[in-house]
């Protein structure tokens, strides 16, 4: 399928889960078209099907029907080792509890994903101090998680997002475990990620302060896009 | 590789105390399998049959003990060679087995010595392990068979002997017989036995016992001794192959000689393992219950360690998937962290055993078919990796299939 500038392309997925021998529909003939450099917000209330949605174009999880192309990539059709390979080098993830290592330090934690390619030791430092330095966390590289506040242990997550430079970068309530000020900051770091390396970032999102920042939202009900909204403008 | 090897690690470390107790559980049953296995690798290795160089054993066919009369002792050694073209052992080696008290009447283990009668010079050609000495073990021997030779009273006590009747190497001892009846002798200690097999065992020159024998009767009114015609326990040969030894069973078997009592000649190997008979259910319970029973144990031991590590962690497999570890991956990291304990407190505990039992037990305490201590084999080592890697692997497939299969999806949604 011809990528047309989009970055991520949904066409007509349908994603149920079966308890017992019922059917549990959870994404109904969704389509989806997210262009490069795009900050999506998708809203909708709980079980609506957004972070189902994003699991699938994160190639975390595969539609019962339909396809998902992210970068001209039909990954809907991949194994799960294949996926695996590919998340590594194509996509960030944000998660809203940070989910780091609690072994490791900031600097461990950031490199585990670089762990996987094949790069030298000195290659893994340099990109590693690059992204907590893009994230402000220089002076905390040696600290584990257990010493970091919330808003820094999320810029350690997001450091570890960035750091094998992916196009996409999806967050699942990133701040939804801040405080305002924190939840704030992490957003302003989104934003100058998107501006400054034109990265695609995937909201999702119950906070409509956060879904203002994108430029983009849309809205999930039982499993469909409901509506859509112009937050700000394109870039 | 080596950050892959540093990651299992620091995963150990989250929870020390559960990897210490784990890797100790593992050492402590090492161990027991260790010193299983050593007894039994010992056995197995003597009841194995050579075929050159091989000993075989002359004993009185239908009775055990054996008891023949000294009469038998030089055309055994023979092997009943008779006739010209009949085959003649390399060498040979009479027992006469003297077990003696310290006082009249104790019987404790402080105050009994259990004495081979034998030539001296035999010790070093036709004992076990006493053959290939080294060199500076070799020479004192050979003084001491010397001391022996020239002075018949001279007795030869294994350390651990020595130390356990509060005796040293040259004072005097009286040994009031317990199975030769009135015949007391007194001997003065020459020196050691080298360490090792013999370490609770005497060596006494038979021409000793054997003069006391003969003079029994001067002072009991003409009377023989009631063991004067059944004093030779076993007598040993050295045969060059299986076919020498055949050939010299057969002029023994044919022998007129030795009508009442009948004998019988078999190879070391295959006497022992008749001795052996009598141990046959324990020696199968070691092999094949104990063993077996330990080893699935120390699955078990690890299984519940990994288990449990993996179940609390199974929020950071669904993370590592995210971050693009493969299934094949998050297998290979828990399979490595069972590894890792399995193997160091494998080979740990198996050098360990071996250190100890050797250089400072002085080996084990398990008297056995003529072998009063066992030693731990320098191949115990290949056990414990061996042991480590094979339980570690074992206890470990199942919880590592377990991370390997973890559904991210299924697990941030319980998160959520």
């Amino acid at each position: 399928m011809p990528s047309n500038g989009m970055i991520v392309r949904v066409k007509g997925v349908h994603k149920f889960f079966t308890r017992g021998s019922e059917q549990v529909d959870v994404l109904n003939e969704l389509n989806l078209d997210v262009p490069e450099g795009e900050f999506l917000a998708l809203m909708g209330p709980s079980g609506s099907g957004k972070t189902t949605l994003l699991n699938l174009i994160a190639g975390l999880d595969r539609p019962s029907q339909g396809e998902v192309w992210v970068g001209g990539e039909q990954i809907s059709k991949m194994s799960e080792a294949q996926l695996a390979r590919w998340r590594t080098r194509h996509i960030g993830f944000i998660f809203q509890f940070y989910h780091l290592l609690s072994v490791m330090t900031a600097h461990e934690n950031v490199e585990l994903p670089l762990l996987l390619l094949p790069l030298s030791a000195a290659q893994r430092r340099r990109q590693v101090a690059t992204a907590l330095e893009l994230v402000g966390l220089t002076n905390r590289s040696r600290h584990r998680p257990g010493q970091l506040s919330g808003g820094q242990q999320q810029r350690v997550g997001i450091a570890r997002a960035i750091v094998t430079d992916p196009a996409l970068i999806v967050a699942d309530e990133p701040t939804g475990d801040l405080d305002a000020k924190s939840a704030d900051e992490i957003l302003d770091l989104l934003c100058e990620l998107r501006e400054t390396m034109n990265k695609t970032i995937l909201l999702v999102t119950h906070d409509a302060r956060a879904a203002q920042r994108a430029h983009r939202i849309q809205y999930l009900d039982k499993g469909r896009l409901v509506s859509s909204e112009v937050a700000m403008p394109s870039p | 590789m080596i950050k892959y090897i540093l990651l299992i690690g620091k995963n150990l470390r989250r929870n020390v105390l559960r990897t210490t107790l784990t890797a100790l559980g593992t050492m402590v049953l090492v161990f027991v399998v260790t010193l299983v296995w050593s007894v039994l690798y010992l056995l197995d290795g003597i009841i194995a049959e050579k075929s050159s160089n091989l000993k075989a054993i002359i004993t009185e066919r239908w009775q055990i003990p054996s008891q023949m009369p000294f009469a038998y002792a030089s055309s055994l050694a023979e092997g009943a060679a008779r006739n010209p073209g009949d085959v003649r052992p390399q060498d040979s080696m009479s027992w006469q087995f003297f077990g003696g008290a310290l006082a009249p009447d104790k019987r404790s283990r402080e105050d009994l010595v259990f004495a081979l009668c034998m030539e001296p010079k035999k010790l070093a050609t036709m004992m076990d392990d006493l053959e290939d000495l080294p060199a500076a073990q070799a020479r004192e021997l050979q003084a001491n068979i010397r001391k022996m030779e020239s002075n018949r009273q001279a007795i030869l006590i294994g350390a651990e002997k020595l130390a356990q009747i509060h005796k040293h190497v040259g004072e005097r001892i009286k040994l009031y017989s317990v199975n030769f009846r009135d015949i007391d002798l007194e001997f003065e200690i020459v020196g050691m036995l080298p360490p090792g097999r013999y370490n609770q065992t005497a060596i006494i020159n038979r021409d000793y016992l054997n003069a006391a024998l003969d003079n029994y009767p001067r002072t009991h009114a003409g009377k023989k001794h009631p063991m004067a015609a059944k004093s030779l326990n076993l007598v040993w040969i050295r045969v060059r192959d299986a076919e020498e030894y055949s050939r010299v069973a057969d002029q023994i078997a044919n022998a007129p000689l030795y009508g009442d009592p009948a004998v019988k000649c078999e190879t070391a190997s295959s006497g022992i393992a008749a001795f052996l008979e009598s141990y046959r259910d324990l020696i199968w319970g070691m092999r094949w219950l104990l063993s077996p029973a330990i080893l699935v144990t120390l699955s078990l031991v690890i299984s519940n360690a990994i288990s449990i590590n993996v179940r609390e962690r199974r929020l950071e497999m669904a993370v590592l998937k995210v971050l693009g570890f493969r299934p094949g991956q998050l297998l290979i990291l828990v399979l490595g962290e069972a590894l890792l304990i399995g193997v160091l407190a494998g080979v740990a505990s198996a050098g360990a055993t071996f250190f100890v039992v050797n250089e400072w037990l002085g080996g084990v305490t398990f008297p056995i078919a003529f072998i009063p201590v066992f030693f731990i084999p320098a191949d115990a080592l290949w056990w414990g990796l061996g042991i480590g890697t094979i339980t570690s692997l074992a206890g470990s497939i199942m919880p590592a299939w377990s991370a390997r299969t973890v559904k991210v999806s299924d697990v941030f949604s319980k998160v959520a």
